[in-house]
């Protein structure tokens, strides 16, 4: 509690940096990452993370010192150049994306790692602290970096800003874009130096595994709980910032706990979370719906049979052995549905079976009238042979909404009051 | 004769990773050795906490288990969750990776082991495992690898139709009866043993590029998948000696140069099927 309270009051000096710098790096990634997500390119962060591994090892060997300002330029020149290769392959050739950047990646990584080899042999002192560009080391930052990651924060938001429109427009229909009169290969160029810039600050913290990460999870999780462009963005900048914030804590009130892991495991959580939870894209919620439909249609199917035993004559009482002559209901299935319909009052029992009330037979009939409807048009404007159309019919009688009920009765020349008690077969095909 | 059997313990991943690449290439799932190589790090941790010994065996039974958890997790994102795969892909592996690595620090004190020495194998140490074998003195990666590549055409060539068959219209090959989720699950599978028993050998980043390099350069040359075959194999080949000897001139990582070496090779195929389209059309 006492570490909660530090950590959160930034009384500590050595955090206030850290905490500072993840929970920028997080925000700013998560924003960055929502357009890569978006253009589905969302590996793309990782393919770049891991070809800036030349850039820095050539940057330090051409200055011979570890100034992380000729570190950052060195990566970015790498990762730009990467980025162009992939395009460059996907552009002029068969070949598709993913391979491209599996391309890109393995062999630029290839090339980091001889050069690595290489300068642990030849610059044996200068050299350590090279590998933190490999696996990330958050507790060596220092207040400067946090001033980078600030600036780089405010870049990325300025660019986001000036060019909102046209990015929105680019990232949902580039062709479109392209139409209305927008630069999009410019707007290209803008995505790309957004994703050098925050990948490139980015590596030394957390390493580069953790950077694709975080440009690739939280737009994932954002994604589940919104469909506006300006809302994702927001969505996923807080879940980069919350988790880094959440990692840097952990990290500190545990010993030897590194930072950029606990991250991406806090972000894995919320996007773990919003993948079962979240409202509507939610796997529980679509779960749930489904069933709720399943659940209506076999409580329509119920109350449409039973009217047309009424019809036909069979008298007003039902139970289920007379009900699965036309429509096949088990045992369990039979109950569950009995037992929602009696409490609904749709239904009442009457000693060895079971009575439509006024509403349920209204519902019943309704279900039927759709249902003939349905098979009418699909005969006359489909052309579909009778013995076919039943089946159809009988998943669409329940999802057919009064308005489309009402262009379909136009558009066959029905009177909206169109009989339901009319037998296909007795409806003569136009033209015949 | 080092450079011998390190130029073959070369060619024989690139053989074998090679055909599995070739099916990943159609199913535009090519990022999957990298996802691999990554998500692999928690079994192999847990399994080396667990049994306390770096021997093989334990440690390849961990990365398989984790590998066939990684390609089942990815699955549920994405049909459950309707993620775009790449997304889930995503997710899934650097999470696992981020566990992996948490795990290594946590037990670095008491165990000898780090991220680093399970992610990069290196091929260097291959020719120093000799064992012999009706009276071969042959580095033992070499043996395992070789029953590697002989189970993996085998396998290839039983069950290419199916698997060419459901990359190429998955919903066609749904409708007439075919269980695309099984052909689906037996590639990952084979994918995930494949890589698992190369990065012990060769190491990570040359398994990734092997995986997808040479099958890209044979798919930009030739459709026959015969001729892909022998292509893939060549490039394996050529890529391990060049590498090895560019490993040798600079004096740098052996796995780096070969991973370097094909995409040299990928170079030239590419400007070969520049120059190719030009005088066609």
């Amino acid at each position: 509690m006492n570490d909660l309270i530090k950590y959160l009051t930034l009384s500590d000096p050595n955090v206030r940096y850290v905490a500072l710098a993840i929970l920028l790096l997080g925000g700013v990634s998560g924003a960055v990452g929502t357009f890569n997500f978006l253009r589905k390119k969302t590996l793309i962060g990782e393919t770049v993370a891991h070809s800036m591994l030349p850039g820095v090892l050539i940057a330090f060997m051409l200055s011979g010192v570890k100034n992380p300002l000729y570190l950052i330029i060195g990566a970015a020149v790498s990762g730009w150049i990467s980025i162009w290769v992939v395009d460059y392959i996907t552009r002029h050739s068969k070949i598709k994306g993913d391979s491209a950047l599996a391309i890109v990646l393995s062999s630029f990584f290839g090339l980091g790692i001889v050069m690595l080899t290489i300068i642990q042999r030849v610059y044996i002192k200068e050299q350590s602290g090279l590998d933190n560009y490999i696996f990330g080391n958050a507790a060596a930052m220092t207040p400067e970096d946090s001033v980078v990651f600030g600036v780089v924060s405010l870049i990325v938001l300025f660019v986001v800003a000036r060019y909102y429109f046209s990015l929105k427009t680019v990232v949902f229909n580039q062709d479109f874009a392209q139409s209305v009169g927008i630069n999009t290969k410019w707007i290209e160029t803008v995505i790309r130096f957004i994703t050098i810039i925050s990948i490139s600050v980015g590596i030394k913290a957390v390493g580069i595994v953790m950077m694709s990460a975080l440009l690739i999870i939280p737009p994932t999780a954002a994604r589940f709980w919104t469909d506006s462009l300006g809302r994702m963005l927001f969505v996923s900048g807080v879940f980069g910032a919350v988790s880094g914030w959440l990692g840097a804590y952990i990290s500190y009130s545990y010993s030897s706990m590194p930072t950029g892991p606990w991250t991406i495991v806090m972000i894995s959580v919320i996007a773990f979370v919003s993948l079962m939870f979240a409202p509507k894209k939610g796997v529980i919620f679509q779960r749930w719906s489904k069933l709720l439909v399943k659940r209506r249609m076999n409580e329509e199917n119920l109350l449409k049979t039973a009217v047309q035993l009424e019809v036909r004559g069979k008298g007003k009482l039902f139970n289920r052995r007379s009900i699965s002559t036309r429509q096949v209901f088990d045992q369990r299935l039979w109950n569950r549905t009995i037992k929602r319909l009696r409490r609904k009052g749709m239904i009442k029992k009457v000693h060895t079976g079971y009575t439509l009330s006024t509403e349920g037979r209204a519902i019943g009939a309704e279900i039927d009238r759709r249902h003939k409807i349905w098979e009418v048009y699909l005969q006359r404007r489909m052309q579909m042979s009778l013995h076919l159309v039943h089946d159809e019919a009988d998943t669409m009688e329940h999802f057919l909404t009064p308005e489309i009920e009402v262009e379909i009765l136009k558009e066959l020349g029905l009177c909206s009051r169109f009989n339901p008690l009319l037998e296909i077969h007795e409806i003569v095909p136009e033209g015949a | 004769m080092d450079a011998f059997w390190i130029i073959i313990t070369g060619f024989l991943v690139a053989s074998s990773t090679g055909m599995l690449g070739n099916l990943l290439l159609l199913r535009r799932m090519s990022m999957m050795g990298d996802a691999l190589s990554h998500a692999v790090l928690p079994g192999i941790v847990i399994a080396y906490l667990i049994s306390g010994s770096r021997a093989s065996l334990p440690l390849f039974l961990g990365a398989i288990v984790m590998g066939v958890t990684t390609t089942l997790l990815i699955q549920f994102f994405s049909s459950k969750g309707k993620m775009q795969s790449d997304a889930a892909m995503g997710t899934v592996f650097t999470f696992l990776f981020a566990v992996g690595v948490i795990l290594v620090t946590r037990f670095a004190g008491e165990a000898d082991i780090d991220a680093d020495c399970v992610l990069h194998g290196e091929i260097a140490f291959v020719p120093l495992q000799t064992s012999s074998f009706l009276g071969l003195n042959v580095p033992a990666p070499v043996w395992t690898l070789l029953v590697l590549l002989l189970l993996i055409q085998v396998i290839f060539w039983w069950g290419y139709k199916g698997w060419m068959i459901t990359s190429f219209n998955n919903e066609y090959a749904q409708s007439i009866g075919i269980r695309t989720v099984l052909w689906h699950y037996s590639l990952m599978a084979a994918t995930s043993v494949a890589t698992v028993v190369s990065f012990e050998s060769v190491g990570a980043i040359l398994v990734i590029a092997f995986l997808v390099v040479p099958a890209a350069s044979a798919y930009l040359i030739t459709d026959n998948l015969k001729r892909m075959t022998l292509l893939i194999m060549l490039q394996g080949l050529i890529s391990a000696a060049l590498g090895y000897f560019i490993a040798e001139w600079v004096g740098g990582s052996i796995s780096g140069s070969m991973a370097v070496a094909s995409f040299l090779q990928f170079a030239a195929c590419f400007a070969w099927f520049k120059v190719g389209a030009k005088k066609e059309g």
